[in-house]
């Protein structure tokens, strides 16, 4: 039996194809190794976003040669579109498959093993062509609602590795949760490249997501990450549903509207905040969660600083912050005022530092409070992990072993440390 | 409401006719080739082969049967020079349309419309003029001079306000936020803003002192 490995760098989409490919592989005959084991296929899904992932791409690539020099290097994901050519002439890389055909790979080294040297640009376009996850995997399933994104902000490379926006039609999503809750996911992610560009023959995300909720069984839904500009007036209501989680990670980039502007971000700072403040209002603690870019060309420190009392005064529990990152191609690259790279890291650590307090004092404010976790994995001593609904890590002691449930409990401690987590006991 | 994005397989079209309005400025028309647009999309533009494309808001309308692009030369620019050194019969690469600027403003029911634009950010809205003549619309545009008031004739005189901060053969004399400051703004319209981010910035700080909604307020940021 072929043995294959994977390796998965960057986005929650990313996350999510590589373990459609890797049930595609595992349905067809392939044994799934660990990472680190030697494997006759090695699957790399690249990322490209910044620099930093560029150069991580390209070390996973050299390692996953050096580790398995017979085997077969497959390279796909965004890298794989923005630097093509260069993959396609480095040696150690056997296959470069883009985004859009990605779906395709089972069928590309199956026909490699019968003796077959296809391209993989000989194989269709099919950004919506992956199985249904296995849930031997996680408890947790993305369900790919769209992919590719036409907002073209002047800093972000996505436009152009992933395509225009195509949305998926509805009866497919339907019949993917329903196949995915089937195999006993309790829990779905709706994910995308930009989920708020939804639209399929006229129907956008809201009422696509009502139908999701519709479906029968015992299941909770999450959103992943959110344009601000990309819902409408009455999106806030569809969390009144007893299967939404209370969860949301809406990406505000900067606290500068000057900087929005030069982002080509379509919202101001006061509307994104009218937005948190709508959602408070009905579900005072909903948690928010967002990105945020320090140090984008022109940045001064008084928008900067913008930026950081915003983080602040929206309460955002986790903070991904980008260094801001040239992209060749895009507009912002061509702008003059590139700030140095340790101004970039000294607005970063700063922003750091106030999500840390952000996320301990939004623990602090949770405490008392029930939560529905999933349970993710229990150790040997009985100590189990998952995430409430608000998506918080969840620690508590079991007599089960077993994982995959739903268990009530109420949050009563938090576990400092690097990442913390909420302690809890059962109600 | 379902975006009309027919993207054409077809990316090398044929360049019909340059128009120079200023020495700067200029109108490229090419063949249609059966896109499907709305007023305020924009297309990647760029000479065949080149790596470089740059974005052009469409500046014909829907129903002409062919598509305009309104350019001005940028000093030190790339694409916006070499577009200016093509002529009839060359070939032009085109990607697109994409966007959704004016989308709200084509799609749903027309009410009052304040089109506020700066430079050659006055496209769309000559596009959508274009399409939509009879629809209850004002203009507010800003140039140095009146100069860049570009083909005046295709909108109704009453409707078109060009301020002018270098000149003064315009309806007002000064820069275009200095007009939003002194004159009355509805506060039902729907206001778009087309062009540099600088203005648009300074125009919404005024829009929103005056009262608008932020919803009522769309923007297009050219640089
Ligand atoms: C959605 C969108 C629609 C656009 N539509 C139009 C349009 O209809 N007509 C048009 O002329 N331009 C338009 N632009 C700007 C256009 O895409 C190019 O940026 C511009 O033509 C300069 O390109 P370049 O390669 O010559 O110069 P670059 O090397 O790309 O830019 C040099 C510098 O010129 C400045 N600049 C950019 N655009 C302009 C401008 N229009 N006027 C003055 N200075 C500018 C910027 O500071 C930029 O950093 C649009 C931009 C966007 C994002």
């Amino acid at each position: 039996m072929k043995t294959v490995s994977f390796k998965t760098l960057g986005c929650r989409l990313n996350q999510y194809e590589t373990d459609a490919l890797l049930t595609q592989f595992h349905q067809a005959g392939y044994q799934v190794v660990d990472y680190s084991s030697p494997a006759d296929i090695t699957v790399i899904n690249t990322c490209t976003v910044t620099n930093q992932s560029d150069q991580k791409s390209r070390n996973t690539i050299s390692n996953a040669a050096r580790k398995n020099k017979n085997g077969l290097v497959v390279v796909t994901g965004c890298m794989a579109n923005n630097h093509k050519e260069q993959l396609e002439s480095n040696e150690q890389v056997t296959y470069v498959v883009d985004n859009e055909r990605k779906s395709q790979i089972v069928p590309l080294i199956d026909a490699h093993f019968k003796g077959e040297m296809i391209h993989p640009d000989s194989f269709s376009r099919d950004v919506f062509g992956f199985e249904t996850v296995d849930q031997s995997l996680h408890t947790r399933t993305a369900i790919k609602v769209q992919d590719g994104c036409d907002n073209f902000c002047t800093y972000c490379i996505v436009p152009s590795v992933r395509g225009r926006a195509v949305s998926r039609p509805i009866g497919q999503i339907l019949e993917n949760v329903r196949s995915v809750i089937d195999n006993g996911f309790k829990e779905i992610v709706i994910t995308g490249v930009n989920i708020g560009r939804y639209d399929h023959d006229g129907l956008r995300l809201e009422a696509a997501i009502e139908k999701i909720l519709e479906l029968p069984g015992d299941f909770r839904v999450r959103i992943s990450s959110l344009e601000p500009d990309g819902f409408g007036p009455e999106f806030h209501r569809l969390f009144q549903h007893p299967k939404m989680t209370p969860h949301m990670h809406l990406c505000i980039q900067s606290g500068s509207d000057p900087i929005l502007l030069k982002m080509r971000r379509m919202y101001t700072v006061k509307s994104f905040m009218n937005i948190i403040e709508k959602f408070r209002s009905e579900i005072p603690d909903f948690n928010f969660t967002t990105d945020v870019i320090v140090g984008f060309p022109g940045e001064t420190e008084a928008d900067f600083q913008l930026s950081l009392d915003l983080v602040k005064e929206a309460q955002f529990s986790h903070v991904h912050t980008f260094r801001y990152s040239r992209r060749k191609g895009t507009r912002a690259d061509r702008m003059d005022d590139q700030l140095e790279e340790k101004i970039k890291n000294q607005r970063s650590e700063r922003v750091r530092k106030q999500a840390e307090e952000n996320r301990l004092s939004y623990m602090q404010s949770m405490l008392g409070k029930r939560q529905r976790v999933l349970v993710e994995r229990v150790d040997g001593k009985g100590m189990a992990r998952g995430y409430g609904e608000h998506y918080l890590p969840v620690n508590f002691l079991t007599e089960r072993r077993d994982r995959n449930w739903f268990t009530e409990l109420t949050l009563d401690g938090i576990e400092p440390g690097e990442s913390p987590t909420m302690k809890a006991s059962v109600i | 409401m379902q975006m009309m994005n027919v993207e054409v397989e077809k990316t090398v079209f044929v360049l019909e006719q340059v128009r120079h309005l200023t020495e700067s400025t200029y109108v490229l028309r090419f063949s249609r080739n059966e896109m499907q647009f709305l007023p305020g999309q924009h297309l990647a533009l760029g000479l065949p082969g080149a790596k470089e494309l740059r974005e052009y808001s469409i500046y014909s309308g829907v129903h002409d049967d062919f598509l305009e692009v309104l350019i001005k030369e940028v000093d030190d620019g790339i694409v916006s020079r070499q577009l200016k050194n093509i002529s009839k019969g060359d070939e032009i690469l085109v990607r697109g349309p994409r966007g959704f600027f004016l989308t709200p403003a084509a799609v749903s029911k027309p009410g009052k419309l304040l089109f506020i634009s700066s430079g050659t950010g006055l496209a769309p809205f000559h596009s959508f003029v274009r399409s939509y003549p009879d629809s209850d619309y004002s203009i507010v545009h800003g140039g140095r001079n009146i100069s860049e008031a570009y083909d005046l004739e295709d909108y109704k005189k009453e409707l078109f306000t060009i301020c002018t901060s270098r000149g003064d053969k315009g309806d007002f004399p000064g820069r275009l936020t200095d007009f939003l400051l002194q004159n009355e703004l509805d506060p039902k319209a729907r206001v778009y803003l087309c062009g540099n981010s600088n203005m648009i910035y300074d125009a919404m700080d005024i829009l929103h002192a005056k009262g608008l909604p932020q919803k009522q307020v769309f923007t297009e940021v050219y640089f």
